[in-house]
């Protein structure tokens, strides 16, 4: 057993460091930690960047353009990003869909899809879920019939996280109604085809990232099947897998812990700052337990993946991740007070836009958006209760 | 003791029940108050039903009633999550009000019950933190019995319709000193008083006040100069208690949309309700809903003892009901999924609720703390040496 960072991983840190400090600007790093929902512009722009930097895909294998980084190398970059405010990158795109492209996907299919996602330009949505198809993913019910070199899609999807700013949106649909997980495929479908009506769903942080999609005779053209037919599940399977494996959100962790650590600085109580008050410092030290504790979990996550892994770790870190980050925003609701209770309009898709907010402090806007969002945290991704089941049944074998 | 609500108590239960489910939905708050106006027919409603004199004595145009009627009507607020402000006017207001002056009161909250007056608090600032006596907000000598105000208010609940503000100022001593704090009364145009609506989570609306140089008299006084602090810790101690009351409506209806709920919801083949691991879930949630609402019966009972003794059961009632609240709107929301997320769905906005009340007069941990103090501060129990413990030698 080794437990120290190796000296060239160091190494890679400041470099990550110095490259950010260079490149990043700072209305970018500004929004990007507010809290509000990432700007798309602000996420292509700096996707750009770091394509242009050789930085585009941290998890993907060089011949595809990626960096062949180690996980534990990824895990240092997304930690400098994230403390330096930059804006989440298409984690759909990068890290949920493109391994199972490479893996799975036609060379004309990857050759289409793959470039797009590295510079950019290519955002994903991830159409699986359904009003009756959540927990109980498999028994959704979208259809997609063949016609020729086409497919005729039907049905109603609903949370596609960002399908009214996607450029694709990764479908699951059945082509074998009967069957279950069996007849279900994997199609990549454009958003803008004729037949396709987005809704908004607005969150309880009154903000927009959530959409219901519903599909009219959608006609697909069958090149744009991931993979084979009715193996769309396996597919799917790898998605939600790839999902979890990043769940622990540990470098959002730390930043919300951070911009807690500074707000509980400002923050006064007839002069006194609020970390001074008796109470709170010990509730930050148990959360920076708490975070060290699945920082840790998350290394070794990382390290016993690349020698193959035997703890159900998606599920471990996708509980404990989620949780934290609600009890960080709780404190923070806390330590703003009246602010955390002003709403702060989002300012939306424009970066440029200069929305109109009630008084309080430069960090207070997005702080209670966020907050609220989050109570969805521990929904997303697979509901933590689902995840405490896979952990009993699969590893405990209960 | 007898927990029994009387005749009259109840018929003022159901009846608020039955108005508030029909003429305050989720789906009429949306429109209206959300833009911060005032509906004015509704207020008059609430004035005819005798909601606003339910808790004043009769020399004020009240019905003679005490705490529990403005609590039981804040519980049914608390259920059906209404915006309008009557906690900030017909309770913190009225109730400072009444304990300023007894003569002031007979002259004005006759006109409150009516509906024809809508004074809001205005005393909360940002460094209050929970603290009553924080007050600095500057009252400026500025001749005989005049002064000029000087300083900020914030989170003054229903100060956007506020026709009247009741401003907490300090004439003497430090910002935490609790002699020296004066009230005035100033209308809602005074000169130099500006005045920002903010509309907050759970969409009631709040005022933040500056004043800059606001000249006022002695016939702004609102009671004795110097002396406002008993008044202020009286309105308090209402608020406090009608507020956690809310809190447990808020709770109790949250907990039985999310029962019916999980009763329809299909997953797998079957309703969720069939899950052990959501029924455990629900029993918690039940667990905290009734103690929490225990500690509020407790902090009636407290309501006529010593400052410090009642001071100390609403500190063990907000910090019980904070935490039972987070818990039990937190899981409310989980066990609905992602629709629970929704703008659109209610059980989100009994969280919001929530989340505001706990920003509200004191966080469960500023209550914690004010108990930990008196732990610190209380008499060293005589201790009995381990080896005489009382074990036969
Ligand atoms: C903010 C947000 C973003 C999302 N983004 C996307 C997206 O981009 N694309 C997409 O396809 N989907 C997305 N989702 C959907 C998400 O995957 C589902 O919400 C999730 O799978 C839960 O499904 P559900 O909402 O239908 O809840 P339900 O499945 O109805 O669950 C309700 C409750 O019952 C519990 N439960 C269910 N089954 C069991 C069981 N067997 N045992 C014990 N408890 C159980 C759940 O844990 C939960 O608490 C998003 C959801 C949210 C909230």
């Amino acid at each position: 057993m080794d437990f120290k960072l190796d000296p060239a991983d160091e190494a890679f840190r400041r470099e990550v460091r110095a490259f950010l400090r260079e490149h990043l600007p700072p209305d970018l790093a500004k929004r990007g930690a507010s809290g509000f929902h990432p700007v798309r512009a602000d996420q292509r722009r700096w996707q750009r960047t770091l394509y242009d930097r050789g930085w585009g895909a941290p998890n993907w294998p060089t011949q595809y353009g990626g960096t062949g980084w180690s996980h534990l190398r990824q895990f240092i970059f997304d930690e400098e990003c994230a403390l330096a405010g930059a804006p989440a990158t298409d984690n759909g795109g990068l890290r949920m869909f493109a391994p199972v492209i490479y893996t799975y996907a036609s060379d004309e299919l990857k050759a289409r899809l793959l470039p797009g996602i590295l510079k950019g330009e290519l955002y994903w949505g991830q159409g699986f879920s359904e009003p009756n198809a959540g927990s109980d993913l498999a028994s959704l019910s979208a259809r997609a019939i063949r016609d020729c070199d086409h497919y005729i899609v039907n049905g109603h999807k609903i949370w596609t996280t960002g399908a009214h700013t996607c450029d694709i949106i990764g479908l699951l649909v059945k082509t074998q109604p009967d069957a279950k997980q069996r007849g279900i495929s994997f199609l990549c479908v454009e958003p803008g085809a004729a037949g396709i009506t987005i809704r908004p769903i607005i969150d309880i942080g009154e903000a927009h990232s959530l959409n219901e999609v519903f599909f009219d005779n959608v006609r697909v053209p069958v090149s744009n099947l991931l993979g084979e037919e009715n193996k769309g599940w396996t597919y799917a399977k790898a998605v939600l897998e790839n999902e979890r494996a990043t769940s622990a959100e540990v470098p959002l962790n730390k930043r919300k812990l951070a911009q807690l650590r500074m707000i509980a600085r400002q923050e006064r109580s007839d002069g006194h700052r609020i970390i001074d008050l008796p109470g709170f410092a010990p509730r930050l030290a148990q959360l920076e337990v708490d975070l060290r504790a699945l920082e840790w979990l998350t290394l070794r996550a990382l390290t016993e993946k690349s020698e193959g892994t035997c703890l159900p770790y998606g599920s471990l870190l996708k509980v404990r991740g989620s949780e934290l980050v609600q009890r960080i925003g709780e404190l923070t609701i806390e330590a703003l007070e009246q602010y955390g209770t002003y709403v702060y309009a989002e300012p939306g898709e424009d970066p440029d836009a200069k929305p109109v907010w009630p008084p309080g402090p430069d960090y207070a806007p997005g702080v209670t958006a966020d907050f609220m969002y989050r109570r969805a945290a521990t929904i997303y991704g697979g509901a933590n209760e689902v995840q405490r089941s896979i952990i009993a049944r699969s590893f405990l074998e209960l | 003791m007898d927990f029994r609500l009387t005749d009259e108590q109840e018929m003022l239960r159901d009846s608020a029940r039955r108005f508030l489910e029909k003429e305050c939905s989720l789906e009429q708050r949306r429109s209206a108050p959300t833009h911060g106006e005032f509906s004015g027919k509704r207020w008059t409603a609430f004035a005819d039903m005798g909601w606003l004199a339910a808790s004043l004595p009769e020399d004020c145009g009240g019905l003679g009633g005490d705490v529990v009627e403005a609590a039981l009507i804040m519980e049914e607020f608390g259920r059906a999550l209404v915006v309008d402000p009557f906690w900030g006017v017909g309770v913190l207001a009225a109730q400072t009000i009444l304990a300023a002056d007894r003569e002031q009161a007979r002259q004005l909250l006759p006109k409150l019950c009516a509906g024809e007056l809508l004074p809001a608090l205005a005393h909360h600032e940002t460094q209050s933190r929970g603290v009553i006596e924080h007050v600095s907000l500057q009252a400026r000598p500025a001749g005989k019995d005049a002064w000029t105000l000087h300083g900020h208010k914030t989170l003054v609940m229903g100060g956007n319709v506020a026709n009247r503000f009741i401003v907490s100022a300090r004439t003497a001593g430090g910002n935490r000193d609790r002699d020296g704090i004066t009230l005035f009364m100033l209308d809602r145009e005074a000169q130099g008083l500006k005045r920002q609506n903010v509309r907050l989570i759970d969409n009631r609306w709040a005022a933040e006040l500056a004043l800059d140089g606001v000249r006022v008299t002695s016939e702004h006084l609102l009671g004795e100069a110097d002396q406002a602090y008993a008044a202020l810790e009286h309105a308090h101690v209402h608020g406090l208690l009608t507020l956690c009351s809310e809190a447990v409506g808020v709770m109790e209806r949250a907990l039985w949309i999310t029962r019916d709920y999980l009763r329809t919801r299909k997953q797998f083949g079957v309703t969720l309700n069939t899950f052990q691991a959501l029924q455990h879930r629900m029993a918690e949630m039940l667990i905290e809903l009734e103690v929490s609402r225990s500690v509020v019966y407790r902090a009636m009972a407290f309501l006529e003892m010593p400052s410090a003794e009642r001071l100390a059961a609403l500190s063990v009632t907000k910090a019980r009901v904070g935490q039972s609240g987070r818990f039990i709107c937190g899981q409310a929301i989980q066990l609905h999924g992602g629709i629970g997320v929704t703008e659109e769905y209610s059980i989100g906005h009994y969280f919001k609720r929530m989340t505001v009340i706990e920003n509200e007069l004191g966080s469960a941990q500023f209550h914690l703390e004010q108990l930990a103090l008196r732990e610190c501060a209380g008499p060293t129990p005589a201790v009995t040496a381990p080896h005489d413990s009382g074990a036969p030698t």
